[in-house]
């Protein structure tokens, strides 16, 4: 018989007598240790768990992922019984990798995913829904408010929110305000508003030399399917085309998208102000061309200050270069493409590990002043927490590198993204490097892509 | 009957031959072996033929569709495409290998001064990573590269290299030449040391030019080296995958896309893991018709 029921009356824990004042110390006790469980939130809940090994894939970049990397650890400090294996890829890998890690059974519990790729694991349900309260949001729409629309749109489905934004920006026309003086312009007033006027200014800033450019006028990135996308993209929807109609037909011959691929060549074909042979970009360095000053003008996202200081000592030390917003058709409605990066979580991870994902993901995103020092000036995609801080309004030209991103509008969302990219990326090179002709080449692309769709929703193949 | 505690064991009585039971050995020394290759080798190559048959994302189940995928793919511009770009770039490589191969056999096979130097330095080629050589030769091609500054002097105007859609295939054949065809160099070497010099010294005496003794002796003495040059130049051009992929991407417009990068993006890119399968089934099979033409072909032909 044990001591308790021994002594029969009595009734307490560890066979203690509970008095009143033992009672009120009590409830005191737990009442403080919940207080202090609320106010820990989430990383408190993961400290009390048993130990938990999760596997978080992203991509790598000379800022992003080491910053990345740096609150992961912050984390595991903080949350010993948490072990997290923290792998990163090249940026056109990890998709690529996702899916092969998905195939094997050996894909990550979390990974971040650039917005476009959202699609792709949306309709084949690999990623899982996220619970905004565990983000540390009231509501849906609370989270909604806090982020640009074009990122919702991606992320947000059936009202389930599926990514936890990182980072989210625009593209912006980067001017070399030396070349503009020296043709005799103001950077500032005469930045081209319209693709008309880009083409007249690129003229204008273009030097040759017998069939050599001395300097391009102008750069459309050549070097890869996703920039090609990007740069794309807003052209077409400025000309009034889409993607797809409603019924999820390609529209890229439309009357808009034979506009829009005319714009793309003018600056060759029309201007003569580019050579789309001539590059030195590398899918590292997109901008190299810019950068090593072999043109004018080119269209990118934000550059890193460390990134211009090593490639181009004297422009970083001169400050020689001016983002501004892309140009429009309509000077009024100047528009770049914005994507960014989420992350997402694992369909497949167990319960357990979701709950640590969603506290992990929270406490990465939980110093945006810290992600604007090591990653700057790549904005982070919520709009609160970071931009009025003073150490971040006194980097220059701010106001249009949030702009862009504000008013930026999403790459197309279709499960075939990447088919859609090469056969664009295709589509470009011919009308830009072989002198196709434009509709003919958009009739071709519109057919493989309208083929590619068919074949996603028929799921032969 | 023989009793093991309390079980009874009936013995057979030992019927095999000794042959046999040598046999029985072999195989099972081999067994490793055997069960290696099919798990790593033969299974896969099951698999992947299966996988054709199938609609599969990598993400959800495999779903037999048939042959969807085969007549899919004949009916496909792409792939069509990056047919013609393989057996194109099968047949240039083929023959700039072995034509380049043997010629820089034969100039060192004259014994000139310098020559073992010559072919250690160009065997260098082939023992370079493949993505440095890659990355060289695209600024090699460069519009105002060397080879175009090299060219200029000769009155050759700017070559787009790799941005003109009929060079830039040609242009990867030259790369493909520039490193293989030292390594089967070295291979004709060894075929033209074996020649015995009295055939030579006989047709001197005859007073055969070095034309005729070409074609007469060298060539039908070395044709079982030629057809294992041509053969595995081939197959190894078939499999090409890294250079169009570092070099071109694939592009311009898909010109340079060959079927192994076709597979790739099928299968990885767009998720089509069933159509890319379909695609490497079809790859494999032109390697094995190429192959059984080759041998008939030069079984003809075959002195010795």
């Amino acid at each position: 018989m044990k001591k308790s029921e021994r002594e029969g009356k009595t009734s307490g824990i560890g066979g203690k007598k509970v008095t009143r004042r033992s009672f009120l110390k009590g409830v005191g006790t737990v009442g403080l240790g919940l207080a202090a469980t609320s106010a820990l939130g989430n990383v408190a809940s993961a400290q009390q768990r048993g130990p938990v090994k999760i596997s978080l894939w992203t991509w790598e970049n000379p800022q992003q992922r080491p910053w990345i990397d740096k609150r992961v650890k912050q984390y595991i400090e903080k949350n010993k019984n948490v072990q997290v294996d923290f792998q990163w890829f090249t940026f056109t890998d990890l998709g690529k990798k996702v899916a092969v890690g998905y195939a094997t059974g050996t894909a990550p519990d979390g990974f971040s995913t650039g917005t476009w790729l959202m699609p792709t694991w949306l309709t084949r349900n690999m990623i899982a829904p996220l619970e905004v309260k565990q983000l540390g949001y009231a509501s849906l729409d609370a989270f909604k408010k806090d982020y640009p629309e074009a990122f919702i749109a991606g992320a947000v489905k059936n009202d389930k929110l599926y990514g936890y934004p990182i980072w989210f920006y625009g593209f912006l026309n980067y001017l070399n305000t030396n070349h503009f003086k020296s043709a005799g312009l103001n950077p500032e007033r005469d930045q081209p508003k319209t693709w008309e006027e880009l083409g007249e200014i690129a003229k204008k800033l273009a030097i040759k030399k017998g069939d050599k450019f001395e300097r391009q006028g102008f750069k459309f990135a050549m070097h890869a399917a996703m920039w090609t996308m990007i740069q794309f993209n807003p052209i077409l929807r400025q000309c009034g085309g889409n993607w797809f109609d409603k019924e999820g037909k390609c529209t890229l011959n439309s009357e808009a998208g034979v506009r829009a691929m005319t714009i793309r060549a003018s600056i060759i074909r029309k201007y003569r102000a580019e050579d789309p042979a001539d590059t030195i970009a590398t899918n590292p360095l997109p901008m190299m061309d810019f950068l090593q000053e072999k043109t004018a003008m080119f269209c990118t996202h934000v550059i890193p200050p460390p990134a211009v200081k090593s490639q181009n000592e004297k422009m970083a030390a001169g400050g020689y270069y001016l983002p501004v917003q892309m140009p429009g058709v309509d000077p009024n409605k100047r528009y770049a493409t914005a994507y960014g990066f989420n992350f997402v979580i694992n369909v497949n991870a167990s319960k357990e590990k979701q709950e640590v994902l969603h506290d992990l993901y929270r406490f990465v995103m939980s110093d945006l002043i810290d992600c604007w020092k090591d990653t700057k000036p790549f904005t982070p995609a919520r709009k609160s927490g970071w931009a009025d801080d003073p150490q971040v309004k006194s980097f220059p030209n701010l106001d249009e590198i949030i702009r862009t991103r504000d008013t930026g509008v999403l790459l197309p969302e279709t499960p075939v993204y990447n088919e859609l990219a090469d056969i664009v990326h295709q589509a470009v090179q011919k009308v830009t490097l072989n002198n196709a002709d434009i509709k003919k080449t958009l009739d071709e692309a519109t057919a493989l892509v309208d083929k590619a769709t068919e074949e996603f929703k028929s799921k032969k193949s | 009957m023989i009793t093991i505690g309390r079980a009874q064991v009936s013995v057979i009585p030992w019927k095999l031959s000794y042959g046999f039971r040598i046999q029985l050995w072999g195989i099972l020394f081999i067994l490793p072996t055997i069960l290696f290759f099919m798990v790593f080798k033969y299974g896969p190559m099951g698999w992947a033929i299966y996988l054709s048959f199938t609609g599969y994302d990598i993400v959800t189940e495999p779903k037999y569709i048939g042959l969807s995928n085969y007549i899919g793919i004949f009916q496909d511009p792409m792939f069509l495409q990056a047919l013609n770009n393989t057996l194109v770039y099968i047949v240039g490589s083929t023959i700039a290998i072995t034509v380049f191969g043997l010629g820089l056999a034969l100039i060192i096979d004259t014994g000139i001064r310098g020559s073992r130097f010559f072919m250690s330095s160009m065997f260098l080629t082939n023992i370079m990573p493949i993505l440095a050589v890659c990355l060289v030769w695209r600024f090699l091609f460069h519009p105002h590269g060397l080879v175009n500054q090299f060219l200029s002097p000769f009155g050759v105007g700017r070559i787009d290299w790799l941005t003109n859609s009929s060079l830039a295939l040609p242009a990867i054949i030259i790369v493909t030449a520039w490193r293989f065809a030292p390594y089967f160099m070295v291979v004709f070497l060894a075929g033209l040391l074996a020649v015995p010099k009295e055939i030579y010294e006989a047709a001197d005496i005859d007073g055969a030019s070095r034309f005729s003794r070409f074609f007469h002796i060298t060539l039908p003495m070395i044709s079982p080296i030629v057809f294992f040059v041509v053969v595995v130049s081939a197959l190894l051009c078939a499999r090409i995958f890294l250079m169009p992929f570092i070099i071109t991407g694939g592009g311009p417009g898909g010109a340079t896309r060959v079927l192994s990068m076709l597979i790739y993006e099928t299968g990885f890119s767009y998720l089509k893991m069933g159509r890319a399968a379909a695609i490497s089934v079809v790859l494999f099979l032109i390697m094995m018709c190429f192959t059984v033409i080759q041998i008939r072909l030069f079984s003809k032909g075959e002195e010795y």
